[in-house]
């Protein structure tokens, strides 16, 4: 008697960790895929972390050319070309890693507010060199903004996709399963660029069309 | 009580206008328009060249392709629609076209809006270094621009093409071939498209035929006995040649085809990607 009663709960015993075992088997299998899955996504966000610096750093290398430029035009004012130099300097002080995607809310605001100090200061310089035709028409200052133009049109580029693919890792990172344990695994969620205040992602450079659209208001939301 | 009903009603109002806003922005996006894949290298919307200068820069298109891989596409439209900047607007255009090679991203696009006298040259990554900003902006400024000025697309088109294709030769080396015809390889569309319809025909032909052969067969049996046969026959036949004539007429067609996968000027895209080089200007 004695006997199949402990030969019965051994039984149980047994087969309950078997029961145990397949269920922990099937956890982790879905859980490493998941976590494979968000690493993907990660590494995206990463990757398009990378082109948004790079475009950032593209526009940086420019602006010397530009300053040497207009400051050889006669009377040029000082003061627009000091808050460029001076923007410039400060958002160079804002670093975050190009190979890692922040994970900082407050470090990527930091960021984006020290680069879009430079890009107001940058399209006023632009506005007010419009006043020197003798500058404006040369050669040398034409491909310079064709470059600085199209650097504009490849940060916003770069940041919308960079958005794009971070709210791709978020969704997946907050779905179900997966947001069980992904803070477990270091998964944070990530931060990305907050819809500007007017002025700041791609400044309306505009330079040839003065006549025909309104002087761009970015200061006011 | 009262104070729970006013937060109730002050947070369905705020939700409501949160949907209102959320369908205003939706209608707004909605007003955008990414037109379709244009099917040619040369494609005027707007009906503002003559029919031989576009196929003169089609072809000449199709031949740098072949010559240098590039993927040059000219769309000409009348507006442009979409309340974006141009710039923006056409990047999202030519992404979504993915003109070039998927593995070179060697695309570009010249998108000319008349009625906005606007235009922008999108460049593709592969592109950008033999299609710089300034270079595309002095094409469209210099090249372009003036002849637009003076009311002569087609030679500000044709200033326009020449000059990005010799911008962009030597980058790249063609294998001889476009995108289209690797995608839409003879024998395959022979035996896809044409071929499969000619099958379809056939067996419809013999079908009809069958039947009318039994309808005559019968009348012949009932009105007339043994002779007939022998007389009714070779209309019939005469009825499947006619048939034979409808198929000779789905010949024509799959040769139509087979013409235009070697250089009939038709494009495709390879994949390629944009991301905002390039330039934009008016006129």
């Amino acid at each position: 008697m004695g006997w199949t009663m402990k030969k019965t709960a051994l039984l149980g015993c047994v087969g309950l960790l078997i029961v145990l075992a397949v269920v922990a088997v099937i956890v982790v299998a879905a859980g490493s895929r998941g976590y494979n899955k968000l690493n993907t996504l990660s590494n995206d966000v990463d990757g398009k972390w990378a082109n948004v610096q790079a475009q950032y750093q593209r526009r940086n290398d420019l602006l010397p050319n530009l300053v040497s430029t207009v400051s050889g035009a006669a009377n040029f004012e000082k003061s627009t070309l000091t808050d460029v130099i001076n923007a410039r300097a400060s958002a160079t002080k804002v670093t975050i890693d190009p190979s890692h995607a922040p994970t900082d809310p407050a470090q990527l605001d930091a960021y984006q507010k020290a680069q879009g100090a430079v890009s107001s200061s940058l399209s006023r310089l632009l506005v007010s060199v419009e006043k020197y035709p003798e500058l404006s028409a040369t050669k040398g200052f034409r491909d310079l903004q064709a470059q600085i133009e199209g650097t504009e049109n490849r940060i916003a580029v770069s940041r919308n996709d960079f958005n794009g693919s971070t709210q791709a890792y978020n969704t997946a990172r907050n779905a179900f399963p997966t947001v069980l344990y992904a803070s477990f695994v270091g998964m944070k969620e990530k931060p990305f660029f907050k819809a500007d205040d007017a002025a700041q992602s791609a400044p309306k450079v505009d330079f040839g069309g003065f006549g025909t659209t309104p002087a761009p208001a970015p200061a006011h939301p | 009580m009262h104070k729970g009903s006013s937060r109730w009603w002050c947070r369905s109002l705020s939700l409501s206008g949160l949907v209102l806003l959320l369908a205003l922005s939706g209608s707004l996006r909605a007003a955008e328009v990414i037109p379709e894949v244009p099917t040619r290298y040369f494609n005027d919307y707007a009906l503002t060249v003559k029919p031989e200068t576009a196929d003169r820069l089609n072809r000449e298109l199709e031949d740098h392709e072949r010559q240098t891989s590039n993927q040059l596409r000219v769309a000409i439209y009348p507006k442009m629609h979409s309340e974006s900047d141009i710039d923006d607007y056409c990047q999202r255009v030519a992404r979504a076209w993915k003109v070039g090679e998927k593995e070179q991203r060697n695309g570009a696009v010249l998108f000319v809006f008349v009625q906005d006298h606007k235009m922008s040259i999108q460049v593709g990554y592969g592109l950008e270094g033999a299609l710089p900003d300034a270079t595309c902006k002095d094409i469209i400024a210099d090249q372009i621009a003036p002849h637009f000025k003076a009311g002569d697309y087609d030679g500000g088109l044709t200033a326009g093409v020449e000059s990005m294709m010799q911008a962009a030769k030597g980058e790249y080396k063609g294998s001889g071939q476009t995108e289209y015809q690797r995608q839409h390889p003879v024998g395959s569309s022979a035996g896809n498209g044409n071929g499969g319809l000619s099958i379809g025909t056939i067996i419809f032909i013999i079908l009809v035929f069958f039947i009318i052969s039994r309808a005559f067969r019968r009348r012949g049996g009932t009105m007339f006995s043994g002779g007939g046969g022998p007389i009714f026959f070779p209309t019939s036949f005469g009825g499947g040649g006619g048939f034979g004539g409808f198929g000779g007429g789905g010949g024509r067609g799959s040769s139509g085809g087979g013409g235009s996968s070697d250089g009939g000027g038709f494009a495709s895209s390879g994949g390629g990607d944009f991301g905002g080089g390039g330039a934009s200007g008016d006129w």
